[in-house]
């Protein structure tokens, strides 16, 4: 019970953080410029953290799984999500079969 | 005779309210494609961390940024540890800060009561479609260039698919068994790799990136749970912010 009730205000919680990310952005400029380096900076932001969500599979102990990022990573450059997500799959899939 | 006067007096502006809609909805089709097995993934993985079958749609349909909930589920114990889990939203989904400033001239027009609930559905692709679709209206010559009933359409399309389909997740989850015996976890890097490549603005501006991967892998080998995240992403922004400094 009171792991449900811990579990439900967590999610709340995260979507009242996840609000606010998308409306603070609009209040702040909506009548605002920023300077080009905050901009810069601000900019930097996304991919900083979703490279380090994923930094684990860099440095995985298996190698199938190391070859599987690999062959995902290509993928990512030169497809657009849906084939990137099924060759990143079958890949990792196949590969932990085999090795 | 009266009434069809009246309706084709009042049609043009609601017709085009609809036709526009549509448009939305016909043009995330592609991307439903690419929604529904990652919905499928994150529910099923959230099922397997123990959310039930309830708390998963209230999670989704709240919350509704996918990287920021496959973080969560990935960092999720029993009982979840809140404050890591909630920094760890607002960090991953700290794009979006840009992403509202961004679209913040084109939507300004707007009566704060219609763009309040419009931003809540703000995902990164009806933010992308829509801000795309502002500039081809810009540059035919439409005067109010960003379309709300478009974005909307693409929105509301991206929502239900997500919701509906990571709560599916979550019910066949367990006939899917573990996600790691097929690769579905493959899906995480494979999904934030596609959206890193959106944000490429060549080698000179994705340092930051790089010094976020080295640290966030080295504390990950170095500390227990989910540290590496915060720890990585810190690092880049400062390295971000000295670099633009010295440019």
């Amino acid at each position: 019970m009171m792991e449900q009730f811990h579990t439900v205000l967590t999610i709340l919680l995260m979507a009242t953080a996840t609000y606010l990310t998308r409306t603070v952005g609009y209040v702040a400029l909506r009548n605002r410029k920023l300077s080009a380096r905050s901009m810069a900076v601000l900019e930097a932001v996304p991919g900083c953290v979703l490279i380090s969500v994923i930094a684990p599979a860099f440095v995985s102990d298996q190698p199938a799984d190391l070859i599987a990022l690999a062959i995902t990573l290509l993928a990512a450059m030169r497809l657009s999500m849906f084939p990137t997500v099924v060759i990143g799959i079958a890949s990792a899939g196949v590969l932990r079969h085999l090795m | 005779m009266g009434n069809s006067q009246m309706d084709i007096a009042e049609n043009p502006a609601e017709l085009s309210a609809k036709t526009e809609m549509w448009r939305g909805v016909v043009a995330s089709a592609p991307l439903i494609l690419g929604v529904v097995p990652m919905a499928l993934v994150l529910g099923a993985q959230a099922a397997q961390k123990g959310l039930t079958l309830a708390q998963v749609p209230l999670m989704t349909g709240l919350n509704f940024a996918g990287g920021s909930e496959f973080a969560a589920i990935k960092l999720w114990t029993s009982p979840p540890h809140l404050l890591l889990i909630v920094a760890m939203t607002f960090l991953v989904n700290s794009r979006h800060l840009l992403m509202g400033a961004a679209l913040a001239p084109y939507i300004k027009h707007l009566p704060k009561r219609k763009a309040f609930p419009a931003l809540f559905f703000m995902c990164d692709e009806s933010w992308a479609m829509g801000m795309a679709d502002a500039r081809r209206r810009a540059s035919a010559g439409i005067s109010s260039s960003f379309s709300l009933p478009y974005y909307l359409g693409a929105s509301a399309s991206m929502y239900l698919t997500w919701v509906l389909c990571t709560t599916l997740g979550a019910f066949i989850g367990p006939a899917i068994g573990h996600a790691e015996t097929y690769g579905f976890d493959m899906a995480f890097p494979a999904v934030f790799l596609v959206l890193l490549k959106g944000m490429w603005h060549g080698a000179r501006a994705a340092r930051p990136w790089l010094v976020s991967l080295v640290v966030a892998a080295v504390t990950f080998l170095l500390l227990p749970g989910g540290w590496y995240v915060p720890a990585g992403a810190l690092s880049g922004i400062i390295a971000a912010f000295f670099w633009v400094e010295h440019k």
